[in-house]
Parts: C-alpha cells; sequence; structure tokens
C-alpha cells in the first residue's frame, strides 16, 4: 500500500465530520434553551411597550430600588466577603471545613427558606429585631431587607471567587516581593491584591448578578418596600417582585414587557464590560473573566 | 551597601551563617556554615531532596532559624523579617510579577523604598542586561534567557548585600546558559556582591563558583573550592557530578564472582562503592588488555566515540578515539580494556580526606 492510502485509511474521527456535527448539536441545544426564552418574552414584548413600561414611573422605581440595593449588597460582598476568602486562602485553622461547607450554604438552599429563617430571626421581640430597631435599621419591608437577603444568596460567590484568586497567586513571587524589600502590608497591596483583583471582580459581578436576580426570600422578608434608609421614593417592590405581581394579576403583555427591559439593561451592562475589555480601561483581559 | 557597622566600623558585607538549623515539614536542614564575602560565588550543589532551596529560603528569612545565627558585619539578622535583610532572592521560577511590566518589575524594590528615581534606576539596569527594549512588555512575553537577566536585574535594583538564586539555569538553552555565565562573572568582579546560587547543573556551577557547599539529607556533605571537589567526591552524586562516568555501589560489585572486574573493584571501594573515570581501551579486540566486554551501544561525541560495554553484570562506559582514525566497534563486539589503578576513587564518608574550608 502507498503511503497516501496508509494515511486516508487511518481514522479520522478526531476532527471528522461527525464528530464536529456532534459538538455543534449538543452546545446548540444549550444555547436555544438560553435564547428561546428570551426569545419569546421579546414576541410578547413589541418595542412600544417595552418604552411604556421604561417610562412608567412605577417600573423606574422599582428599578431604582433593585439597582440601590443590589449595589449595598456588592459593596457589603467587598467590606465581608474578600476578607472573610483571603481568611479562607491563606490560613490554616481548625474548623476550616466547617467554615467552607457555611459559605456554601446559601448556594445550595432554596432561597424562600432563607427567607423564612431570616423571618423567624426578626419577628418582633426577638433580640435582632429589638436590636436593629433601636439603632434605626428596622428590616421588614423596607430596602435593608431586600440588601440583607441579597447578601445572604450573594456573598458566597466573591468569597468563593476571592478564595480562589487569593489561592493562585504564586507564592514564590510574593516572597521575591517580601525578600526585596517589601513589608508584608506593602506586598499584600502591590502584588497580592492586584494579582488576585481579576477573580475577585469575576465573584463581585457574579455578585450582583445573583443579587439583582433574587426573588423567593425578598418575597417574605420584603414583599413591599416601604422608604427608609437609603431609599426615600414611594412604596415600591424589587423587579423581580414587581414582574410576578404582574404575572399574577394577569397582565402578561406588561410582565413580558418589563422583563424584556431588565433583560435590555443587564445586556447593556455585560456589553460595557466587554467593551471595557476591548479598550483596554478594566484591571483584566479580555475573555478573562466573562466566558 | 556602605552602612556603616556598630562600633564605627565601616562595613565590609561579610556575612558568617553560624551553625544553622531549620525545619520544614519534618525535614531537618543543618547544621550549615557559611562565610561569604563580596566578590565570591557559593554553589549550593545536591540531589532534589537534599536541602537546597530549604537552606536559600532559610537565609531569606522564609524559615526559621531553629538553631545558630545569620551574623552580616556583626550584626545579628537571624530573627529579622526577609525585608530587612537587604537581599536579592530569585526563588525557582523566578517569580517575577506577571501584572507589571519589565521595567516596573526591575524599579520595584526601589519603589517599595520610596526612591523617586526608581525608574530612571530601572532603565539604567535594563541598560546593562541589553533589556532596554523589552522595557514595557509584561514577563508572559519574553523568553527564557530574558526572563533569568529581568529577574536577576530587578534582584540588584535595590543594591542588595547578598544575592541568593535557586536553579538559575534550569531549562535555559546552550545560548542563554553562556549568557547568563558572564552576567554572574560580571556580577562577580563590578558589582561585588556575595552570591550564594543553588544548582544541579556541574559544568556552570565549576565555571562561576568560587567555593562549593554539598548538601546530602539536610546535612553538609563536603565544603570546599573546584579542586576539592573534584578531587575528594564522598558520594556517587558528587563523583557523577564531578565527571567520573563509572559509579558503584558496593551491592552490585559485591555480587561478582573471584577474578572478575566487579570483584577487582570491590576490593578498592568505600563503604559508599566505587568510582572510576572512563578508560580508553588501546584498540578493539586487543589480546593485552586486562578486562573484556560485549559492545551494547555506540554514538559519537564531541570529544570522541561514546561507546558502552558490558563485563558479566557491570556496564561500563568507554572513550574510544573518534573515527575515522579509531577502530568503529559495532554493537555485539569484544572490546578488551584495562582500568587504571590511579583512576580509581573509593567513596563513602571521607573520615581522614581533607577538607577545604569555605572562604
Amino acid at each position: 500500500m502507498s503511503r497516501g492510502g496508509a494515511a486516508s485509511g487511518r481514522p479520522r474521527w478526531r476532527t471528522g465530520p461527525y464528530w464536529l456535527a456532534l459538538q455543534l448539536v449538543l452546545s446548540g441545544s444549550l444555547l436555544l434553551l438560553f435564547l428561546l426564552p428570551i426569545a419569546a418574552l421579546f414576541t410578547y414584548a413589541p418595542p412600544q411597550r417595552i418604552l411604556a413600561a421604561a417610562t412608567n414611573p412605577a417600573v423606574s422605581t422599582a428599578l431604582y430600588l433593585t439597582f440601590l440595593a443590589s449595589g449595598i449588597a456588592v459593596l457589603a460582598a467587598v467590606v465581608f466577603a474578600i476578607p472573610l476568602g483571603y481568611l479562607l486562602a491563606r490560613r490554616a485553622f481548625r474548623g476550616r471545613s466547617v467554615v467552607e461547607s457555611v459559605v456554601a450554604l446559601p448556594v445550595v438552599v432554596p432561597h424562600l427558606l432563607v427567607g423564612v429563617g431570616l423571618f423567624f430571626l426578626i419577628l418582633p421581640g426577638s433580640p435582632l429585631y429589638r436590636f436593629t430597631t433601636a439603632v434605626g435599621l428596622p428590616i421588614y419591608d423596607t430596602i435593608w431587607g431586600v440588601v440583607l437577603v441579597m447578601v445572604f444568596v450573594s456573598a458566597p460567590y466573591t468569597v468563593l471567587a476571592a478564595d480562589l484568586s487569593f489561592r493562585a497567586v504564586d507564592g514564590r513571587v510574593l516572597e521575591a516581593a517580601r525578600s526585596l524589600g517589601a513589608g508584608p502590608a506593602t506586598a499584600f497591596l502591590t502584588v497580592t491584591f492586584p494579582l488576585a483583583l481579576r477573580g475577585i471582580v469575576a465573584g463581585l459581578l457574579l455578585t450582583w448578578a445573583r443579587a439583582v436576580s433574587e426573588i423567593g426570600g425578598i418575597l417574605i422578608l420584603a414583599y413591599a418596600v416601604y422608604p427608609g434608609g437609603p431609599y426615600s421614593g414611594p412604596v415600591t417592590s424589587t423587579l423581580s417582585v414587581y414582574v410576578y405581581n404582574l404575572f399574577q394579576t394577569g397582565d402578561l403583555a406588561d410582565a413580558a414587557a418589563v422583563s424584556s427591559l431588565f433583560l435590555l439593561i443587564a445586556f447593556v451592562l455585560f456589553f460595557l464590560v466587554r467593551l471595557g475589555e476591548r479598550t483596554g480601561w478594566v484591571p483584566w483581559r479580555r475573555g478573562e473573566l466573562l466566558p | 551597601m556602605g552602612a556603616v557597622a556598630p562600633g564605627g566600623a565601616p562595613s565590609v558585607n561579610a556575612w558568617s551563617v553560624e551553625g544553622v538549623v531549620s525545619h520544614v515539614d519534618g525535614f531537618r536542614l543543618g547544621p550549615v556554615d557559611l562565610e561569604l564575602a563580596p566578590g565570591r560565588v557559593v554553589a549550593v550543589l545536591g540531589s532534589s531532596g537534599a536541602g537546597k532551596t530549604t537552606l536559600l529560603r532559610t537565609l531569606a528569612g522564609f524559615l526559621p532559624v531553629r538553631a545558630g545565627r545569620i551574623v552580616r558585619d556583626g550584626v545579628d539578622l537571624t530573627d529579622r523579617p526577609p525585608e530587612e535583610r537587604g537581599l536579592g532572592y530569585v526563588p525557582q521560577g523566578l517569580g517575577l510579577f506577571p501584572h507589571r511590566t519589565v521595567e516596573r518589575n526591575v524599579s520595584y524594590p526601589l519603589e517599595v523604598r520610596g526612591r523617586t528615581d526608581a525608574i530612571a534606576r530601572s532603565r539604567e539596569l535594563l541598560e546593562r542586561f541589553g533589556l532596554a527594549e523589552l522595557a514595557h512588555r509584561r514577563p508572559a512575553r519574553l523568553s527564557g534567557g530574558e526572563l533569568e537577566r529581568v529577574a536577576l536585574a530587578r534582584a540588584l535594583a535595590g543594591e542588595p548585600d547578598l544575592v541568593l538564586w535557586d536553579e538559575p539555569w534550569q531549562a535555559l538553552d546552550v545560548e542563554a546558559r553562556h549568557e547568563l555565565g558572564r552576567v554572574l562573572e560580571e556580577l562577580r568582579e563590578t558589582d561585588r556582591v556575595p552570591v550564594v546560587v543553588v544548582t544541579h547543573d556541574p559544568s556552570l556551577a565549576f565555571s562561576v563558583a568560587d567555593s562549593f557547599l554539598v548538601l546530602r539529607a539536610g546535612k553538609v556533605a563536603l565544603r570546599g573550592d573546584a579542586a576539592t571537589m573534584l578531587a575528594h567526591p564522598s558520594d556517587a552524586f558528587l563523583a557523577r557530578f564531578a565527571g567520573f562516568e563509572n559509579v558503584y555501589d558496593r551491592a552490585s560489585l559485591e555480587r561478582g564472582r573471584p577474578g572478575s572486574l566487579a570483584a577487582w573493584l570491590s576490593e578498592r571501594a568505600g563503604t559508599d562503592g566505587v568510582a572510576f573515570v572512563r578508560p580508553t581501551p588501546k584498540a578493539v579486540g586487543d589480546p593485552h588488555g586486562a578486562w573484556e566486554g560485549v559492545v551494547r551501544s555506540a554514538r559519537p561525541t564531541p570529544e570522541g566515540l561514546a561507546v558502552t560495554v558490558r563485563v558479566d553484570d557491570l556496564s561500563v562506559a568507554l572513550r574510544l578515539p573518534p573515527p575515522p582514525t579509531g577502530v568503529v566497534p559495532f554493537v555485539g563486539a569484544r572490546v578488551r580494556f584495562d582500568v587504571e589503578e590511579k583512576s580509581v576513587l573509593a567513596l563513602g564518608p571521607p573520615a581522614s580526606a581533607p577538607r577545604g574550608t569555605l572562604q
């Protein structure tokens, strides 16, 4: 047999058309699953309805509350979740795996249960209720209730991302920094933190996404949000609860319109992140943060 | 550098490591004694797990000293944190900052000291190491040899009193190794910084080091200059390091029957075995050689034909003159050869063997 004949007789499944077809079918199915419900939303919500939703003061109030509360939740993650992630990454201590499991808990527990648990925690007469009302941070049906639920369900993403990112910083790079004259604090600020930042920002983005889309716990703890704390507008609810209400009362078209509006806003935000990667005004490179 | 030691005497930058012991994960290093002075290069040798990196990390201050002292010009640095030891430490893998450009890697030691001329000094160093054109690149986009030079430039930027360098020649091609040898030479001549370099590359160790410290299982096996190293390899690792190709342990020799090469070597072996340099046979089929073996392999090298022959159970490396002047043995041919008595060396703890002192 000639050499050419031997080569063409070799099985070619690695790069063969069947393999490629299988890949396309499998990944295509998943992409369709992502896209079809969104497409369905937009077919029920023509542009003029979305525009009407955008100019409806009730909708913009709910949007404002949602972004305000989720922004505060992200700030809380910066302040509390990053140090916890650092602790998990850098310190060996007894009961470490217990702490790790506790961090994973909010991710696996159904969020309605979270709301019920928090509800019992702040029942009138409970120590936490007395404390929060005494310091002027009432929780039930206020923005603080929304923030509390959001932090509970979303902060673990930042803890996990910070843990992984701090862990991924090469110890030898850190040792080089120390030996070259940097004290522990300087080495953290100039080496550890910048190197972990990209992963932490990715975690914060996930935290924000999770916070914004939360409904289960909020239904129980802050179904309606009365003015108080940083929120001073009329009585409203988070966007998720607002859409849920529209849907429950049979206002399907408006539910679709508000949902579409929110999707557009989320899309624009993520598009801006991509644009940032392209133009280089974000601290990470293209493709490193979002898939 | 140029600081004044207590008592008002100008600093000479003499380091002494006195009986230093350190532990890491159940491994015990030491006691290690070392004297370091400006312009001296000490090579730390030893097989994997001998404690070379542990020694460097202990000197750098990343592992606590359990016993002994590290002293520079009379000042005890034993318990000082790494950043207060005046070091240029190049860890294994170099430890370059991936998020900083070459220029800002090199300026780092000056930046953390609040020097305003950090970037200017960095430029000077990059110029000196032939890296000026790479100033604005990230380390990820550099070749192995360039990375080594950046790491060294960074280590020197803070004008260290001591350079610690872990495995500088790992994964470098011949040209880059040569360049690095030249840079190290300059370090000795111009910067006059004492250097402790960890390696398991014999050729470069012999070309740059003034003295050697050999570690075995955490203990100092040998200290001395190149001549001591070559004349008295105390174990199989050092014998191979010093260029002895035929190294045998006792057990493999004791199996030889009376009158065999193995038995003859066994009589001359120390506690750790025996080593001899390559014998050169007179000719293939020379009937006067004392020993006879069967050729197992033959390959040309710059120094002639490297031939492996089998003598009973022993494998022996021979060197034949390069063809066409020499004869080309073929696999399976019989070769007679002699082993010179004076080329045979007993290996083992040299209880009475002379030991150099490390200066």
